[in-house]
């Protein structure tokens, strides 16, 4: 019971970045059918912005949290200006490649003007302090990450509730063309769908690289996998469905790290992929329905 | 059997030997030209990497899904044909334990690179049975991530099941690297590629995959299973990559888990996007535009070269930036070409169809209409107490129609009505609350569209859907070769009798996006009718058209019925034209039918003056 609690927990934690990785992954689909291959870049230049900060001029945590971000935001906008705004109403292969393309030419970008090797910049001190509750040990690290992510959702959701850009955007989500012709400026639904994708990837970055110290040109992967795996998870063009993907693939992740035999620990996220196509394979919607019917 | 060699597989075959020919010959000149063992080498990679492509171009290219896991594939055939090939003294080294016994066996090459072909195509099939579903579901955006989940799981398992693999460092690995002393299974294996990449685009099912890439809902309406379509494409595509990459290591004599993983799936990608990845010649030709180039760049980065004056000779840059010029020529590459030309340098041009073209049998004799096939009076389609909600709104209420195999049966009503409804629940393509669709004997409520399609329900769609890259003629055979496989009890005519009867062949050869309004409608018309259908049900066959083009539309939708023995329903809002086509009329207002019976009844009907004329 206890070890299934502390599992909840860290599984939580885990899940919580996703989470924000996954619902800037579904925000940029829902306006624009772009599935975006490219949503780790802002996390590559944020690791960059943090090793020329933190790592070589020994700047604080505190000043760089909000160049992270704000670098998120402004890498997400430049490749949504430079390459995104030129295919859109393109074909869904055009649309994957050109992501895809992008992730392949930022990553070359630093490549080249850095270098392939791993640069590291200190971790905040407090990451991995812990405190317990009862038998549970809990790490600050996961219960900020926790706060943060449960305040910048209820935040996105005023957001998309409560303002005209927020109504424009799940009108387009819902029905693009439709809300095109109700008036909806598509351009700065677009602009602003990628400025909250990037914010959110921002957020998640932060976190992200409190965690690894560390970045390559190549490290935009691994959290673009996982926040396009858990909006496909969730089901795709939905923005709940991407919340909850995410704190789903948390969760099996830590869960499966813990219950599986050690001989097959080492394969845990092979486990986990095998899993995700177990469930589209039963479950081929993604667990949230989305209607979109064609219209014939 | 000549006449039909030559008009079928002739022209194909002779560009698969002149593409092979002018492939082969080119590198082997590059080799002469710069000499040594760096070039031989290149040029050897470059013919492995045309058969991988190749196999990534059958599926790819045929079906329009982007998949990043063909390369997954390759691992899982790299793997097996490895563990089977490599002598046990060697495997002792660095698998001694494997699982199954598998340390001690030692298979020939060949027998190798067969059971790596069958292990890789059984795996294909168990993923192919999700990207299907989900493919179906969720569009192929959902089909493009599991591949790509694909490639990491085999990544991954490669990387931490040493037992089996060798794990990340060691890996598998023959005694000596370059195990070909002789590039004949290569060059025997790139032809056999091209051929059968060639003529899978010619066959039954590649023209049927093709089709469903066009307009999936379109395909599913002509009675093609676009599932069972793309699985053929992919076991194909995965045999072909499966070959190619077991080459691939025995040519290196080794093999690592990244030898197979994002790198080696970028270049491929690019290969294909960059020629054009509909199109077996445009995949072989970004095959060698792209060795060049990568070869260029990465030369480009040395201090002794220089090409036209051009080179970086005494430039001041470190090793990094010359060391990843390679990297960044495939990332631009990628990139440019989707924002400038996405279809690739060739798009779907194919040396064989320019070859038949220019220099083949013309067959420009405008055929004669063929005999009516009667028509199955007998024959009742019955759709009754349709009901379909959309959320709260009730779109059909108790809806239904009746129409016998020889009749020519109208629905009119207001915009809203549930017209276009009615017809999409009886084909299929919209799931009834409640309420039975019946053809003849057979339940059709349930029915996929396909199988609707095949038992005889046929439609057009109002707002055209239309393969765009296929040709008039080509629209039209893709439904006939479903018809002469699902429809065998009855006559078929041919597909150039069925663009004439259309009023199309003036434009048969003409891309079916090329066409202008009227042919497009004209287009559906003779598309639907390739079906030999039981019954046409027409969605608004002359919307858009001038007046004297809906009289035209009357005569083309009558001689097309009598062509192929269909009983018509049609949709519409030209009341000219129902009247003058039709042999009974029901009105549809609200999503009930309020009135039913002659033109002329229908005509004097109040009820429908008040509905669908607005008066009274």
């Amino acid at each position: 019971m206890t070890e299934l609690l502390q599992n909840l927990i860290d599984g939580l934690g885990r899940g919580s970045i996703y989470a924000l990785l996954a619902l800037g992954v579904a925000v940029v689909f829902g306006v624009m059918h772009l599935l975006n291959f490219a949503h780790g870049e802002m996390i590559t230049v944020a690791g960059y912005v943090a090793f020329w900060t933190i790592g070589t001029n020994d700047w604080s945590w505190w000043l760089v949290v909000p160049l992270i971000v704000l670098s998120a935001i402004a890498t997400s906008l430049v490749i949504e200006r430079i390459a995104f705004s030129r295919v859109r109403g393109a074909s869904d292969f055009t649309l994957l490649l050109t992501s895809f393309g992008v992730h392949f030419v930022v990553s070359a970008i630093f490549l080249l003007y850095v270098s392939a090797s791993v640069k590291t910049f200190p971790r905040p001190t407090w990451v991995a302090n812990t405190y317990s509750v009862r038998s549970l040990n809990i790490e600050v690290f996961d219960t900020v990450v926790i706060g943060v992510t449960l305040v910048t959702l209820i935040a996105t959701t005023l957001l998309l509730q409560r303002t005209m850009f927020g109504l424009s955007l799940r009108a387009a989500a819902a029905d693009f063309d439709t809300a095109r012709l109700m008036g909806v400026k598509s351009d700065s639904v677009i602009r602003g769908a990628f400025a909250l994708s990037g914010l959110l990837a921002g957020i998640a970055g932060v976190f992200w690289l409190m965690r690894a110290g560390s970045t390559t040109p190549t490290a935009g992967i691994d959290p673009m996998l996982k926040g396009v795996l858990a909006a496909l998870i969730g089901g795709l063009g939905s923005l709940r469905g991407a919340v909850i993907g995410g704190f789903a693939l948390g969760l099996a992740e830590v869960l499966l790290r813990s219950r599986l035999p050690d001989s097959v620990a080492s394969l845990t996220e092979g486990v986990v992929f095998l899993l995700i196509a177990l469930l589209f394979i039963f479950r081929p919607q993604g667990l949230i329905t989305v209607a979109h019917a064609e219209r014939v | 059997m000549v006449e039909r060699f030559r008009a079928t597989a002739m022209f194909p075959l002779l560009a698969a030997v002149m593409l092979f020919g002018v492939f082969v010959l080119g590198g082997l000149t590059y080799q002469a030209i710069i000499g040594g063992g760096a070039a031989e080498r290149l040029i050897t990679i470059m013919l492995i990497d045309a058969i991988v492509v190749l196999g990534i171009q059958i599926y790819v290219g045929n079906t329009g899904v982007l998949s990043f896991g063909h390369i997954g594939f390759g691992a899982i055939a790299g793997y097996t044909f490895g563990i089977l090939a490599i002598a046990p003294l060697e495997k002792e080294k660095r698998v001694p334990d494997a699982p199954f016994g598998l340390t001690d066996v030692h298979l020939s090459t060949w027998l190798a690179v067969v059971i790596a072909v069958g292990v890789t195509v059984i795996a294909a099939f168990v993923i192919g049975l999700g990207l299907a579903r989900s493919g179906a579901e969720s569009g192929a955006v959902a089909a493009t991530v599991i591949t790509l989940a694909l490639l990491f799981v085999t990544h991954e398992v490669a990387r931490n099941w040493p037992e089996l693999t060798g794990g990340d460092r060691a890996g598998l690995s023959f005694r000596i690297g370059g195990n070909l002393d002789t590039r004949a299974p290569i060059y025997l294996m790139l032809f056999v590629a091209i051929v059968v990449a060639t003529f899978f685009a010619k066959s039954r099912s590649g023209r049927l995959a093709v089709a469903a890439r066009e307009d999936n809902l379109a395909a599913r309406a002509m009675g093609i299973n676009p599932l069972v379509q793309q699985m053929i494409a992919l076991l194909i595509s995965v045999a072909v990559v499966s070959v190619g990459a077991s080459l691939r290591v025995y040519q290196d004599g080794s093999i690592l888990p990244d030898d197979f993983f994002f790198n080696y799936t970028l270049l491929t990608i690019v290969m294909l996007v960059v020629g054009g990845r509909n199109s077996v010649t445009g995949a072989v030709l970004g095959v060698a535009v792209m060795t060049a180039g990568r070869e260029f760049s990465r030369r480009l980065g040395q201090d002794d070269f220089e090409v036209f004056g051009i080179g970086l000779d005494g430039a001041p840059l470190d090793w990094i930036f010359r060391e990843n010029l390679q990297t960044v020529f495939l990332g631009l590459s990628m990139l440019g070409f989707m924002l400038w030309r996405p279809k690739g340098i060739l798009d779907d041009w194919e040396l064989g169809d320019w070859m038949r073209r220019r220099f083949g049998p013309k067959n420009d004799v405008q055929p004669d209409l063929a005999e009516s096939v009667t028509s199955d009076d007998d024959l009742v389609l019955v759709a009754s107490d349709v009901d379909l909600f959309f959320g709260g709104f009730q779109a059909l209420a108790g809806a239904g129609i009746e129409a016998r195999g020889d009749e020519v049966v109208g629905i009119i009503g207001p915009n809203g009505a549930g017209k276009t409804t009615l017809v999409n629940v009886i084909t299929g393509m919209a799931e009834q609350t409640s309420g039975r669709v019946v053809l003849g004997d057979t339940d059709l409520s349930t029915s996929e569209p396909f199988e609707i399609a095949r038992a005889g329900l046929v439609r057009t769609f109002q707002n055209l859907r239309l393969f765009g890259a296929l040709t008039v003629r080509e629209n039209t055979e893709v439904s006939t070769l479903v018809a002469a496989r699902h429809r065998t009890e009855r006559a078929h005519p041919s597909v150039d009798q069925l663009v004439v009867a259309a009023g199309l062949w003036d434009h048969r050869d003409r891309r079916a996006s090329e066409l202008d309004y009227g042919n497009s409608r004209r287009l559906e018309l003779a598309r639907a009718a390739g079906m030999s259908p039981s019954f046409l049900l027409l969605d608004e066959p002359t919307s858009g058209m001038s007046d004297s083009e809906s009289l035209e539309m009357v005569e083309q939708v009558r001689t097309m019925a009598d062509l192929v023995g269909a009983g018509v329903v049609v949709i519409d809002h030209d009341l000219n034209f129902i009247t003058g086509i039709c042999d009974r009329i029901y009105c549809l207002d609200r999503g009930r039918v309020i009135a039913a019976g002659t033109p002329a009844e229908i005509q004097a009907n109040p009820q429908v003056q008040a509905a669908y004329l607005g008066t009274g």
